[in-house]
């Protein structure tokens, strides 16, 4: 009797809907928004991967068919890795859309947008571009409340709130019927969205992570649907519901978001680019240049490795002294430079954490941290990406410096200047550069990343709870 | 409580925040009577209403229909009642047939289109404009649909708010006659009004309310109508 009552207030909600060209433009308007979205993202994705994977092998294969060369131009020549993006980024970018996706990698720097953007890599907030996640997280709440607000606030100004009551239908039937109509609105947005999901299911996403990607987007809507019809029972006049509608919509998507990301970064600073820049460039410089084997840095080297092979001069060893001084400095260089990257991910990591618990004050945080850690275009992905990057250049780097070390004679090495022909001497075979490992970058597993997402799930949750409590409040205090 | 009563105001106390608005009210409406309750804007009227559909809850005392209390069994009296009220407030975007399927489908009530056809022509809304939009009504076209809607009911009570506040004389006359067949016919009609005149017409009874307190009674005798002079006096505070 509950649900046939709710089911015939739900019809009506809708041949009202239906009738007003208001609110069928606004739910035409939304749900073509979504689908446009989610179409242009996913041709933008699906050629962003393909792109990527086709450069990554070009770049490999160019790296070697490089000729017989000095191994340490093969260390500046570089090298590029480009990060795919994953299924579920045709929905999510995440932090994908201005972090970036490919590093150049070459001796003595770390070229990465770890040095860029830097305070703005904790922010959740991206208001700029027209993404599904963007459009379902902040729009589509704003197109429900536009379709929703006067839902039970227009009967009790028409007057028809009172004889509805009379007629027998319960309080509670009422706000069903009502919730029902405006969750079914609210289907319309986030159906092709759930279509997409469908689709990222079978594009090689564990079906398990894209249900519960799924089901977090359609629990947050149907927040959003309480929220609306609550508010629109609870308050006496359609201007009022819709003011705070606005008011709660504003803080929940756009203010609290940008103030969780204000916040983050004043209680976590983080140095600015060219402040990182500098202290990176002088304690580089106090390492000595790794071209100069004549630097004081390497005085001592010089004196063990000569005590090692029992020999007098660098001329006598057995190996090539100049690779040695460079192999020993690009050592050093990374452990500055990783140690620089991994302060400043640990201060992005703090600042995410600081402007993720904001979730506990809006549902649209805890959704969006949710949908990023999930779909694999978290900031701590993206830290991955880096380190994995990182690991492949010096891998590939040290990999040139100990071809320089074994197989370059150190006297045609230091005389390589001399003449064109004593430059061409100085080379090594080009097979060498085999060395450089294949690519790939793989998101975390969705197990991982369904357990890195449990702490936004409670924050989730919690909005339930708020919600549900809302809802109980609207059905005792509605009144005609 | 009367053992005859339909309905039945026993000590009748309500009550919101400091303000009382109604006062310690005692009457009984039986079977078959046309009650109405006059006062003037603020005399507790709709508040009596209200209270009677359960729409408010007593603060003391009881509101009873057909013996059920209407604070505590709320949904059991609103199946029981049909309620018309003052400003007839049925959805514009729907047509007259339209609004009358709708508010008897969340009724529970289960009406062929031969029954509805059959109460729109005893309240005499022409048949040209059952499917046009109600925002295209006459206040009167859309009082006859709400009384088609209490009709189809087959509510045993009736609750009136101002049923006669905005209509013509003819379209009065034409109500008025069709309360009195329904009373005939058993109904219980209960109408809160602030027009003496209309009510002296079709009323078995007039109760006078003023601040929240009944303030006076008229009854009628045999078929002949109540005095509207003497109600209009005790309306006004004059003595005759």
């Amino acid at each position: 009797m509950i649900l046939r009552v709710a089911n015939t207030i739900c019809a009506e909600q809708w041949r009202y809907w239906l009738r007003t060209k208001v609110a069928a433009t606004v739910l035409m308007l939304g749900a073509v928004l979504t689908l446009a979205a989610l179409v242009v993202n996913a041709f933008h994705i699906e050629e962003a991967a393909h792109a990527r994977e086709h450069l990554q092998h070009k770049a490999e294969e160019r790296f070697k068919a490089q000729p017989d060369k000095h191994p340490h131009r093969m260390v500046h020549y570089g090298h590029y890795v480009f990060r795919a993006p994953t299924p579920l980024s045709v929905i999510e970018p995440g932090v994908d859309t201005y972090t970036g996706n490919a590093i150049f990698l070459e001796g003595h720097r770390q070229n990465s947008a770890m040095f860029a953007e830097q305070r703005q890599s904790a922010g959740l907030t991206r208001f700029s571009s027209l993404t599904p996640s963007f459009l379902a997280l902040v729009l589509a709440p704003l197109f429900i409340i536009l379709i929703g607000y006067g839902s039970v606030s227009r009967e009790r100004e028409a007057g028809t709130l009172t004889l509805l009551l009379s007629q027998g239908t319960s309080r509670s039937q009422l706000l069903l019927g009502k919730l029902l109509a405006l969750a079914a609105a609210s289907a319309v947005f986030l159906m092709p969205l759930l279509l997409a999901c469908f689709y990222v299911a079978f594009s090689g996403e564990s079906a398990s992570l894209v249900a519960l990607f799924s089901v977090s987007y359609a629990v947050y809507f149907l927040l959003w649907t309480v929220v609306v019809t609550a508010c629109s029972a609870l308050f006496e006049k359609s201007s009022a519901s819709f003011t705070i509608l606005i008011v709660i919509w504003m803080s929940a998507c756009v203010l609290l978001p940008r103030l969780g990301s204000s916040v983050a970064t004043n209680l976590a600073p983080s140095m600015g680019k060219l402040e990182a820049d500098f202290k990176v460039e002088e304690k580089l410089r106090s390492l000595g240049d790794g071209h100069d084997v004549n630097d004081p840095a390497f005085k001592k080297l010089k004196q063990d490795l000569l005590a090692k092979y029992n020999v007098d001069s660098v001329d006598d060893l057995p190996v090539n002294f100049r690779g040695v001084v460079a192999q020993y400095s690009e050592q050093r260089q990374a452990e500055v430079l990783s140690e620089f990257a991994e302060n400043r991910m640990q201060q992005e990591l703090e600042q995410a954490h600081i402007a993720r618990q904001f979730g506990w004050l809006s549902p649209t945080v805890a959704i969006r941290s949710i949908s990023t850690v999930l779909a694999g275009t978290s900031l701590e992905t993206h830290h991955r990406f880096l380190r994995e990057a990182e690991a492949l250049r010096l891998e590939f780097v040290q990999g040139l410096n100990k071809v320089h070390v074994e197989k370059l004679d150190y006297k045609l090495d230091m005389n390589r200047n001399a003449s064109e022909e004593a430059a061409d001497k100085a080379v090594v075979d080009a097979s060498n550069w085999a060395l450089l490992a294949e690519f790939k970058f793989e998101p975390e597993k969705s197990a991982v990343r369904i357990s890195n997402a449990n702490l936004y799930f409670l924050q989730l949750l919690f909005w339930v709870g708020i919600t549900v409590l809302l809802l109980r409040i609207a059905v005792r205090r509605l009144n005609p | 409580m009367h053992t005859n009563s339909v309905i039945c105001a026993d000590a009748l106390t309500v009550r919101v925040d400091d303000r009382t608005l109604l006062d310690n009210l005692n009457f009984n409406v039986g079977k078959g009577e046309v009650f109405a309750l006059l006062g003037g804007n603020g005399a507790g009227k709709s508040t009596t209403l209200k209270t009677f559909l359960g729409l408010m809850k007593a603060s003391s005392g009881s509101a009873t229909v057909l013996g059920k209390n209407a604070s505590t069994n709320t949904n059991d009296v609103q199946k029981s009642v049909a309620y018309l009220p003052e400003s007839v407030t049925l959805y514009g975007h729907l047509s007259g047939l339209e609004n009358i399927r709708y508010f008897l489908s969340v009724a529970g009530v289960d009406k062929t289109d031969e029954d509805i056809f059959a109460a729109l022509r005893k309240v005499a809304l022409q048949e040209n404009s059952w499917k046009k939009a109600l925002s295209n009504y006459s206040k009167g076209m859309r009082q006859k649909t709400a009384i088609a809607l209490a009709l189809l009911r087959n509510a045993p009570v009736l609750f009136l708010d101002e049923p006669t506040s905005g209509l013509d004389p003819a379209a009065i006359d034409e109500f008025n006659a069709l309360v009195s067949e329904l009373a005939a016919n058993g109904a219980t009609i209960f109408m809160v009004t602030h027009d003496v005149y209309g009510a002296c017409q079709v009323a078995h009874r007039i109760v006078l309310l003023s601040d929240g307190k009944l303030t006076g009674s008229f009854e009628r005798v045999a078929d002949t109508p109540i005095d509207t002079e003497a109600v209009h006096a005790a309306f006004a505070g004059r003595t005759l």
